[in-house]
């Protein structure tokens, strides 16, 4: 049999001190893969030889030493360790590193819901990075005929650089200037050598939002694109210590909606009758839907919806801060500044005169520019909450999803047990 | 000593906004304002995205109504691919309006409900600590159970048409992405799983009734609290002048009904509309351009659509709005707080209107996408909720926006927000010895009529930044300028 004759040579190596067999000079990933142990690859793409390298997710140790598996072809007596919390961390943090260097902006994205980054963030229950975003603004190329390059979205893994060719064999895609400027660029008389059917392949290769094909974009409704399958599949949950724990007979709960749409308060609403039930158990206080506007008691909880765009959003999300035991930012805008976070990137001079001065149905001569002590100061940017304060919990989505906030509420007050499906944690 | 009232923030509306009344040393009311406190700048930062994200971005304005804004947008956006309103395949047509229709229902359920409704029922100077959806819930459970079904009914038609209930996508530049099938659309009249849309249509009978009964006992509150003359202006139906929520032509009338602003289509807004800008305020204030300033404003929203038709299509909303017409002897309702009574014959029309297409065939079928030629500029204009919706873009021929337009509904009502709590602030704080949290409450009953949804409002950027804050990755303060 053919099979037999090109097999190699079976050799004997540990992985997380299980001792396996493996046909030499095998991709690593592979073999964990078919011994049901499960290492995260982002850049790692079958049909490339040699494997890239490029993204480091599937770092683990190899005898000691922090190697990517995608490039580490197995050889006997390999000792690799995958999973050790610190390589799992290892990990997640370079997942985060990746969401604070560009501009991944899920809820907006063509590619939401087929992103296989966002979809590594979901499988490492990753809602909020440790390092601060970044808010690049880098080259948007509408010029080619098919194609836009979004590099803000772009994490350099290559794959479009090495695999993607024009029929006579020629590059589309390569890598220009060094360093932290890198970036692709596409070659517009190449580009034009594709056919739609190509340059469909070359964004689905993309395993972000940065190659998109002009229009083709949004068209799988929400539960039919490739991760949303996983539907009910439970995710793992980095669950925090902090529970209270208590004789109340009520918690004591505020919310406020800071730079935010009021979306994330919707959802909280969106338990339907559910809500009566969570009325037996908790109060509220200081929130849009009461009448209470400033703190008349100390809170259990706080749930901050928004980002920080003014001196007032600060100052009322530091008096939550001080006037509630436990915080939880819940929506996109609250963990990294969200949709209202994209004025991070135009100068704000040219706001102003678009919207006062020079907008479609302005007066003519048009001179106000709004500035008064009613009206709070503006940031220059918009911040995560985190970045003001300390955030002891984060619920990501946009908004998230009704049943994982009170899930977590839920948890924290009552330490009940929970965990969240795969459609109940999205980004989007 | 003279001095200034603030509430802050406006509580039990959509978003951020702050009153302030300024008092002179005999307590008499100098000046009152209604500040809208955020800002985002949409219209800056959309320029440079594809026009396809438009529908998904901007729908972020709000969470209350992103239906409205995303299908505002994609009307927009339609033009750009050549596609006009009338060119629309039927089935995308009625797909989008049920969404629609589903989306008014549930905002208009919520704003009764849940933000409105404890005025009403508890009186405006009961203890604050109750005055909110919780008490509610507490004291008339079988009406707050009917209130939040009634929102899940028009949050699950949206999540039938859109994928989720809030920030969904329905709509693809010229058409929607997907059919409704048999089995989805019987979830919403078997009355099994959930009350079915005949349900819907009776409890919207019965919060009618209770509105009018509330109106029998509270006469002279409701017509008389914060009712002055102004304009108004909505979408109607071009062939026949009947109210229109999703496509229409603009039309205004004044305090009298004599009409402003004729069936004017919706390319043509920018001919009519000026925005103007006061130091304190982020929200800009529209008015027809041949009225002027002073009296060019209307009102938007359940009362003016209420006001500017010549009719609903639908039976029972029908017979309601005449009785509505009739308590005005068919005259323009200048009442703010009817507006409370005008949503809720809008939410009987909208329930109506989810069964009639829903059991449409129609909306089974395939057809759903058309293409056309492509064009430079695309206006939407929508009834949202709170009222006239605009999105205007431009977009170059490598398919970036260049340019984009946004007056929401809340903007229209800017002006006659604050000349209704300068009412509130002239006829029931002016002058008093003592001001109340119950005197205080008033000013906020009468913005709450409006349903304003300041979330949306805030789209436009304001005021160059005057304050820095630079803060360390631990959230420590690493520089604080002012300037």
């Amino acid at each position: 049999m053919k099979y037999l004759q090109t097999m190699n040579k079976l050799i004997n190596i540990k992985i997380d001190g299980k001792s396996i067999q493996a046909e030499e000079g095998k991709n690593l990933v592979d073999v964990a893969k078919e011994n049901g142990v499960y290492i995260p690859t982002l850049c790692y793409f079958r049909e490339i030889n040699p494997t890239l390298g490029t993204c480091r997710i599937c770092t683990v140790k190899l005898n000691g030493k922090h190697t990517t598996s995608c490039t580490a072809k197995v050889s006997e007596g390999m000792d690799i360790e995958v999973n050790t919390p610190e390589l799992l961390d290892n990990r997640k943090a370079i997942i985060e590193m990746l969401y604070a260097e560009g501009n991944h902006f899920c809820p907006s994205c063509e590619k939401s819901g087929n992103c296989d980054m966002q979809n590594l963030g979901y499988d490492m229950g990753l809602t909020v990075t440790r390092y601060p975003h970044v808010f690049t603004d880098k080259m948007v190329d509408f010029t080619p005929k098919r194609m836009i390059m979004e590099s803000n979205r772009c994490i350099l893994c290559k794959r479009c650089v090495e695999e993607v060719k024009t029929k006579d064999g020629k590059d589309v895609f390569s890598f220009v200037q060094r360093g932290v400027k890198t970036r692709v660029q596409i070659d517009y008389a190449e580009e034009e050598k594709l056919s739609e059917s190509e340059a469909l392949r070359a964004m689905a290769l993309c395993p972000v939002g940065a190659i998109l094909v002009k229009g083709m974009i949004h068209e799988q409704p929400f539960g039919d694109r490739k991760y949303d399958l996983l539907g009910n599949d439970i995710l793992p949950i980095v669950k925090d210590k902090k529970v209270l724990k208590g004789e109340q007979e009520k918690f004591i709960v505020a919310t406020t909606s800071l730079a935010g749409c009021f979306g994330c308060h919707m959802s909280l609403l969106d338990i339907d009758t559910d809500l009566l039930d969570i009325l037996d158990i908790v109060e509220f206080n200081k929130s849009p839907l009461t009448d209470i506007k400033n703190f008349s008691k100390r809170c259990h909880v706080g749930l901050i919806e928004g980002g920080c765009a003014n001196a007032e959003n600060v100052h009322v999300l530091r008096e939550f801060r001080k006037k509630c035991d436990i915080l939880i930012g819940f929506g996109e805008c609250a963990i990294m500044g969200g949709i209202p976070a994209m004025r991070n990137f135009v100068p704000l001079k040219e706001c102003l005169e678009e919207s006062y001065l020079n907008g479609i149905t302005s007066e003519v001569g048009a001179d106000i520019i709004p500035g008064h002590e009613d009206i709070p100061k503006l940031l220059n940017n918009v911040y995560p909450c985190n970045e003001i304060v300390k955030i002891d919990y984060y619920i990501p989505g946009c908004p998230p999803n009704a049943e994982h906030i009170w899930k977590v509420v839920k948890n924290i007050l009552l330490d009940e047990e929970f965990s969240i499906a795969h459609n109940e944690f999205k980004y989007d | 000593m003279a001095q200034k009232l603030v509430i802050d923030p406006v509580t039990r509306v959509e978003g951020h906004g702050k009153v302030t009344v300024h008092l002179d040393d005999n307590n008499k009311v100098k000046d009152a304002f209604f500040h809208i406190v955020e800002f985002r700048g949409f219209e800056r930062f959309i320029q440079g995205h594809p026009y396809w994200e438009a529908p998904v971005m901007v729908q972020r304005l709000c969470g209350i109504c992103p239906v409205s804004h995303h299908l505002a947008a994609a009307k927009a956006i339609d033009q750009i691919v050549g596609v006009d309103p009338d060119d629309l395949s039927l089935p995308a047509q009625k797909i989008r309006k049920l969404m629609h229709f589903g989306q008014v229902f549930q905002s208009h359920a919520l704003h009764f409900f849940y933000l409105a409704s404890p005025d009403l029922l508890f009186g405006h100077d009961a203890d604050p600590l109750k005055r909110n959806v919780v008490g509610v819930a507490m004291e008339h459970p079988k009406l707050a159970k009917k209130g939040i079904l009634m929102r899940k009914f028009g949050q699950e038609i949206i999540k039938l048409v859109a994928g989720k209930r809030i920030h969904g996508i329905s709509t693809t530049p010229g058409g929607v992405h997907r059919r409704i099938s048999a089995k989805e659309r019987n979830y919403f009249l078997d009355d099994k799983e959930i009350p079915s849309a005949d349900t819907m249509i009776k409890w919207s009978v019965e919060i009618i009734d209770f509105i009018k009964d509330y109106h029998e006992k509270n006469k002279e509150f409701l017509d008389t609290f914060a009712a002055y003359p102004s304009g108004h202006l909505g979408l109607v139906k071009k062939e026949n002048g009947f109210l229109e929520l999703y496509d229409g032509v603009l039309r205004a009338t004044d305090s009298e009904g004599n009409i402003t602003l004729d069936d004017v289509a919706n390319d043509d807004y920018n001919e009519h509309f000026y925005e103007s800008v006061e130091k304190w305020s982020y929200l800009k204030f529209p008015y027809l351009k041949h009225l002027g300033r002073e009296k060019g404003w209307n009102r938007v929203g359940p009362l003016a659509r209420l006001n500017v038709c010549e009719g609903i299509e639908t039976p029972l909303a029908e017979k309601e709005w005449l009785a509505f017409k009739a308590e005005t002897n068919g005259k323009t309702n200048n009442s703010t707080m009817h507006t409370h009574w005008a949503r809720l014959i809008e939410i009987l029309y909208c329930a109506e209107m989810m069964k009639n297409i829903l059991e449409d065939d129609d909306i089974l079928s395939n057809d759903l996408i058309r293409k056309g030629t492509r064009r430079k500029e695309g206006i939407g204009i929508i009834e949202a909720p709170r009222g006239t919706l605009i999105h205007h873009y431009e977009v170059d021929d490598k398919d970036r926006i260049t340019r984009c337009n946004l007056i929401v509904s809340t903007t229209h009502n800017n002006e006659p927000m604050n000349r209704a709590v300068r009412w509130v602030a002239n006829n029931v704080l002016s002058g008093q010895p003592k001001i109340t949290e119950g005197m205080m409450n008033q000013i906020e009953v009468v913005i709450r009529a409006y349903d304003p949804c300041l979330s949306c409002a805030t789209h436009a950027l304001g005021q160059m930044p005057l304050e820095l804050v630079i803060y360390d990755q631990y959230g420590n303060i690493v520089d604080e300028k002012l300037r």
